[in-house]
């Protein structure tokens, strides 16, 4: 069965030419022109997908998010102008899962597409690997250890913390906010600057150019991924 | 100097004001009372003087008249006094008749003396009142010119006029501006005139008519003040409004002859400062034009470009697209991506630009600065493929307190800069050092340098290198100065040793919480 994308954008160039490249891609969609329409669309058709633009006529594109996640946890990846780090932020912290800035090549908007779907599929099933790989980097969730280039590396607990959070959710931009909820617990969702040092310090220990981090990567004013591919 | 100069272009048709009335009658008195304390003196004196000295007598009150009084009153001070000297020195005594008559020498002598001594003194007293008065008017008018030369507002400098003028005249004094080409009782210097119809029409009548009225005057007599014209060189700037006292001071002849000259000096300095500011907003005008022409043919020059690609590939390959090679039509894919990217990232720096200019807030926080550097070397991952990129950060780097967003664009910048002006396959390198005030970071390339006295203008808008075959609207660097500025630091472009060129950000660390 080829996976359902609700696409939600009123831009009508756009939504030919992601209807082309999605189809091209192998899935089936459905298009919605305003948040009333994909909000409602969303409730009727149960897509395994939301491709949400964020400038909707009627009203925010958040608002769709929010409504959503009232009863679902189905993938939304926001497609949002450039430069308006505020709505990505809002977006992520709703529960949207990605974004793409416009403009945006397909290639990527496929990747975050597949990344999303995937992920969720792994949700579903609910037993996720107990060891996760990327790069030369080894996780074992259960043992709690980290190996790179196969030696033991030492983590704070922060710092395995950290990386857990992010291992759990490959190739998933999580807001800073979301990091810091998770780590250190919902009293100190704002000193983000201790967030940053705790990445600077993994980065160091995992990455063989911390300068140039192939896996620990930042969203500049939004947050971190974790790339596990690539 | 001043003052002469504005004497020669005083007007002399004004009507002159009707003065010194009462002052005369009280002259007039007072040369009888002087008179008649002289025939006293003279009488107590007359049993021991010989009556020929008894004329000195009178002679000391003609004197004393003129001194004091008008040289009409003391004129009719010298035929009183010969008159009751005759009537009551010279016997007989209470008669004009005369019992000898070489007294008729004595009459004609004293007379004679009495209106010399009038006249003589008359005149002393007038040239010493002249000296003072001149003098208190060349320094009056030194410190307008010298208030006035230092206004280049039209409305300092009537203000700064009226301020001086209520001074020097002792009286209320405003000075009223037009507004488009109405006299406006609401561009006045102070609101010490009454406001009122008539008060308003006044003035709006000699702005109109050039000429003075109110009070004392030809026309709108009935009004509270009078009104004199500000007349520059070519038109009408102004109107001068004074509100006499109850003794009217201010209209003595002398008075109303500085007063004219105050109001003509005002003017002279209001229409001064006017044309300057005119001068000043045409060159304004001038600059912005010329900027915004040049912004227009860069801009539509760099936006035409790319999308005359887009457009010509992509209309190829709808027309011509069976026939094509499919090597061809690989290649025009391509173009027309790349130059979708060009067009995007042009757009975006004008924005970003756009967004500095109107002053944007920083959202700024503490952030090491190799993560900001490691998210500008990754977004700038394809155009750096085949180059080596050397990093310098040193783990001892404190903190920046910065707006990461913003910080990370200038490092975008100065690499995009770097990759454009350097050979292909040369290194970049990307360095920092911090000591107690300061981070520095630098990017540095082996590309051509900057030419001579380049170094400053590379951060001006629209600005570019002299290198062949660079394309770009000149925006790259002038964001990086516009982002630097804003977080407080500075961005200087210096050659380096060897050849290439050094891009060092300094950002104060006073920020640091």
């Amino acid at each position: 069965m080829k996976p359902l994308i609700l696409v939600v954008e009123d831009d009508p160039q756009i939504r030919r030419f992601l209807r082309a490249t999605l189809a091209a891609e192998g899935y089936q969609f459905h298009e919605a022109l305003t948040a009333q329409e994909g909000a409602a669309q969303a409730a009727a058709r149960t897509p395994d997908l939301i491709l949400l633009d964020l400038g909707l006529p009627d009203h925010d594109g958040l608002e769709v998010i929010r409504g959503v996640r009232e009863w679902s946890q189905m993938p939304i990846v926001v497609v949002s102008a450039r430069g308006q780090e505020k709505d990505k932020i809002a977006a992520l912290d709703l529960g949207a899962d990605d974004y793409v800035g416009k403009p945006f090549a397909v290639g990527e908007l496929l990747a975050r597409i597949r990344a999303a779907l995937r992920r969720s599929a792994s949700a579903a099933q609910d037993g996720s690997d107990v060891v996760s790989r990327f790069g030369k980097v080894e996780v074992d969730l259960e043992k709690r250890r980290v190996k790179v280039d196969g030696q033991d590396v030492h983590l704070t607990p922060n710092e395995y913390k950290l990386l857990q959070v992010l291992v759990h959710h490959p190739g998933k931009v999580l807001t800073q906010r979301q990091l810091l909820n998770e780590v250190w617990g919902p009293n100190h969702t704002e000193q983000a600057q201790y967030l940053r040092v705790y990445v600077a310090q993994l980065r160091r220990k995992l990455e063989s150019d911390p300068a140039r981090p192939r896996h620990l990567q930042t969203e500049p004013g939004v947050g971190y991924r974790l790339v596990v591919d690539g | 100097m001043d003052a002469a100069a504005g004497e020669t272009s005083v007007e002399t048709d004004d009507p002159q004001p009707r003065a010194r009335d009462t002052s005369s009658t009280r002259d007039y008195l007072l040369a009888i009372g002087i008179v008649g304390i002289s025939t006293l003196v003279a009488l107590a004196l007359r049993p021991h003087l010989a009556p020929v000295n008894l004329a000195m007598v009178y002679l000391l009150g003609v004197v004393a008249v003129a001194w004091r009084c008008s040289q009409a009153a003391s004129v009719v001070a010298s035929f009183l006094s010969v008159a009751a000297f005759d009537f009551f020195c010279v016997p007989p005594y209470l008669t004009f008749q005369v019992s000898d008559y070489e007294y008729l020498f004595t009459f004609a002598g004293m007379l004679v003396v009495a209106l010399v001594i009038s006249t003589q003194t008359a005149r002393i007293r007038a040239q010493a009142a002249h000296a003072i008065d001149r003098e208190a008017r060349t320094k009056a008018l030194y410190r307008l010119s010298r208030r006035l030369s230092a206004q280049t507002r039209v409305f300092d400098a009537a203000r700064t006029a009226a301020e001086l003028a209520e001074e020097v005249f002792e009286t209320p004094v405003v000075m009223f501006l037009p507004d488009k080409g109405k006299i406006s009782f609401r561009r006045r210097t102070s609101d010490q005139l009454l406001v009122s119809s008539t008060e308003e029409a006044a003035a709006q009548w000699v702005f109109d008519h050039g000429r003075k009225a109110g009070k004392r005057m030809d026309a709108f007599s009935g009004s509270a003040a009078f009104y004199i014209p500000l007349k520059g060189a070519t038109r009408i700037v102004g109107v001068m409004g004074v509100l006499p006292d109850a003794e009217g001071r201010v209209f003595a002849p002398e008075q109303q002859n500085l007063l004219d000259v105050f109001a003509n000096q005002t003017a002279l300095a209001m229409e001064r400062t006017l044309s300057q500011n005119a001068a000043e907003t045409a060159r304004l005008q001038m600059q912005t034009e010329e900027m915004r022409s040049s912004l227009l043919s860069a801009v539509s020059h760099d936006l035409r470009t790319p999308l005359a690609s887009i457009t010509g590939a992509a209309s190829t390959l709808r027309a011509q697209g069976e026939k094509l090679p499919p090597e061809t039509r690989q290649e025009l894919l391509e173009s027309i991506s790349d130059e979708a990217e060009r067009l995007g990232r042009l757009v975006g720096n004008l924005l970003d630009m756009t967004r500095l200019e109107t002053g944007i807030e920083l959202r700024r926080d503490l952030y090491p600065l190799e993560e900001i550097v490691g998210t500008a070397l990754q977004r700038m991952e394809k155009p750096l493929a085949g180059r080596q990129v050397i990093t310098e950060l040193p783990e001892s780097l404190p903190l920046v307190y910065v707006d990461d967003v913003l910080l990370g664009q200038l490092v975008v910048n100065l690499l995009e800069n770097a990759v454009k002006y350097s050979p292909a396959g040369t290194a970049i390198e990307v360095t920092a050092a911090a000591n107690d005030n300061a981070v520095t970071l630098e990017v540095r390339d082996r590309g051509a340098g900057f030419a001579e006295g380049e170094e400053q203008r590379v951060f001006e808008k629209f600005y570019r290198g002299k290198s062949d075959g660079v394309r770009g609207a000149g925006l790259g660097l002038a964001i990086c100065h516009a982002i630097a500025t804003a977080h407080r630091g500075t961005i200087e472009a210096l050659n380096r040793s060897g050849g290439g060129a050094i891009l060092r950000v300094r950002l104060p660390l006073e920020n640091a919480r």
